[in-house]
């Protein structure tokens, strides 16, 4: 915890300094990778290792895509710097789930599955940032970019849904069940489908599309953690 | 023939698309609060969805109603823009480009079929069961008994590892031996059996059987979508450079 809790530190001076954003990245894979041993296992189960995930990939997806701005590079950078923190403060504070995986978990489907999904959220999140900065500068290579963020979390995210099929015929014999978490998944998938549609339309172009890729991730943080900790499903924590 | 004309443009019509996705949308928003606190869904995966849906009163389904007539009109969009796309941009120069979204939209639509083909014939038993438990197969002749439990548990009690062997017989005669476990279920001509849940002390399990016609066929959309989307963002990516 101790490492994490560097992460953390890390993270705030990135406010300061942006080599500390590298700095908490790294501590916060080391951290990950020392649970991982700890284990035997992809720490990846209940809140403490999930958000801790996300924060890392945030951090980790939003470094290319800030290096390819200009004029909002700094406070890109502190944007996702602030918001990875928070994460991480939340993951300091909740739960480690440290019981040996029960024998339906200890799957490749399982672990694909989880980690695309975390990834993809990562990618939404990053698109999040970057159409803030769209609404205030109108700038394409900012609409662009989101553009490329959420096509590519959207890719990750429909395999995550897939390889989730997948292992929910294996483990339960049917590949979809229709329980809070996978209806708030078809939320989200079906909001970013509209998303990708709706920037053929001129109308949408700009701002629209800034504020859609903001709202995105509010559902799909809602689908993570909202649905885990409020409702039950097969996918509570 | 105007009529026709009105309805082929409904249907190839992106502002379509986005009002249709926009609807299903609201429809699964609408079901996000109307499903946890509704005990109709329970029985929800015991049966195929449409002849559950039949039995529930409206205020509880009419959100699934509208999902599946709204993507009703999807999938005939979805058709129509894709087989328009194709045969009006055909020489274009870069094809691949113009392909791959309609790859994904192939991919979108079996998944569809796989979802409607559930929704006509899927259906879930389970039943409690021990070793030596004998129980016939809905529908059928056969009769399928476990033969053995084996639980394994760590020194703190948590069950390790864990398999079940069972055999299916007709008429007193053995036709397969199959061994359950932890994600490996037993296939049965299309039907799944897996096992849900089990007891360490005393050695018990809870059988789950499961039909799912439109596993396949999601399976199949799955993995087109896929090769439709990394396409198209390795030919973007290549465009951009």
């Amino acid at each position: 915890m101790t490492i994490l809790a560097l992460s953390f530190a890390s993270y705030l001076f990135a406010l300061w300094k942006r080599p500390f954003l590298y700095l908490g990245l790294v501590l916060q894979i080391g951290y990950i990778v020392s649970r991982g041993v700890e284990l035997g296992r992809l720490p990846l189960v209940g809140p403490h290792d999930t958000i801790t995930f996300l924060a890392a990939s945030i951090a980790a997806f939003a470094i290319p895509f800030g290096f390819t701005l200009k004029e909002e590079r700094d406070r890109f950078f502190s944007l996702i710097s602030a918001s990875v923190a928070i994460f991480t403060v939340f993951a300091l504070t909740s739960k480690q789930i440290n019981s040996p995986l029960p024998p339906i978990l200890k799957t490749f489907w399982f672990e694909c599955h989880v980690v695309l999904a975390f990834m993809s959220y990562a990618l939404f999140g990053v698109a999040a940032a970057l159409g803030y900065f769209s609404i205030k500068n109108r700038d394409p290579v900012l609409d662009a970019l989101q553009y490329r963020a959420v096509l590519i979390g959207y890719c990750l995210f429909t395999l995550s849904m897939i390889f989730g099929g997948i292992w929910a015929y294996l483990a339960w014999g049917t590949y979809w069940v229709w329980t809070p978490k996978e209806l708030w998944t078809s939320i989200s998938w079906t909001f970013y489908s509209f998303y990708l549609h709706a920037r053929l339309r001129q109308w949408w172009m700009g701002r629209p599309m800034a504020y859609l890729g903001i709202i995105g991730f509010v559902i799909v943080l809602f689908t993570y953690l909202g649905v885990s900790l409020l409702m039950k499903s097969s996918h509570s924590f | 023939m105007i009529l026709l004309k009105q309805i082929n443009k409904f249907f190839l019509s992106m502002r379509t698309t986005l009002w249709s996705l926009g609807l299903v949308l609201i429809m699964f928003l609408a079901g996000a609060f109307i499903m946890p606190g509704n005990t109709a869904f329970k029985a929800l995966h015991h049966m195929p969805l449409l002849e559950w849906i039949n039995k529930q009163p409206l205020n509880v389904t009419w959100w699934l109603w509208g999902t599946i007539i709204i993507l009703a009109v999807v999938a005939v969009n979805t058709l129509f823009c894709s087989v328009e796309s194709i045969v009006k941009k055909r020489k274009v120069t870069q094809w691949l480009l113009l392909i791959s979204p309609q790859i994904i939209h192939v991919g979108f639509l079996f998944i569809l079929l796989a979802h409607f083909l559930s929704a006509l014939g899927a259906y879930q038993e389970v039943a409690a069961a021990r070793e030596g438990s004998r129980m016939k197969l809905t529908g059928s002749n056969t009769v399928l008994q476990i033969k053995d439990i084996n639980i394994r548990v760590d020194y703190y009690g948590y069950i390790k590892d864990w398999q079940v062997v069972i055999e299916y017989s007709e008429g007193g005669k053995t036709i397969q031996k199959d061994i359950i476990r932890p994600n490996q279920p037993s296939i049965f001509r299309g039907l799944n059996v897996n096992v849900k849940n089990l007891k360490a002390y005393p050695e018990e399990i809870l059988l789950q059987l499961n039909r799912e016609p439109g596993a396949t066929w999601a399976l199949v959309g799955g993995i087109v979508f896929m090769i439709g989307i990394v396409t198209l963002i390795i030919l973007k990516i290549r465009l951009e450079k």
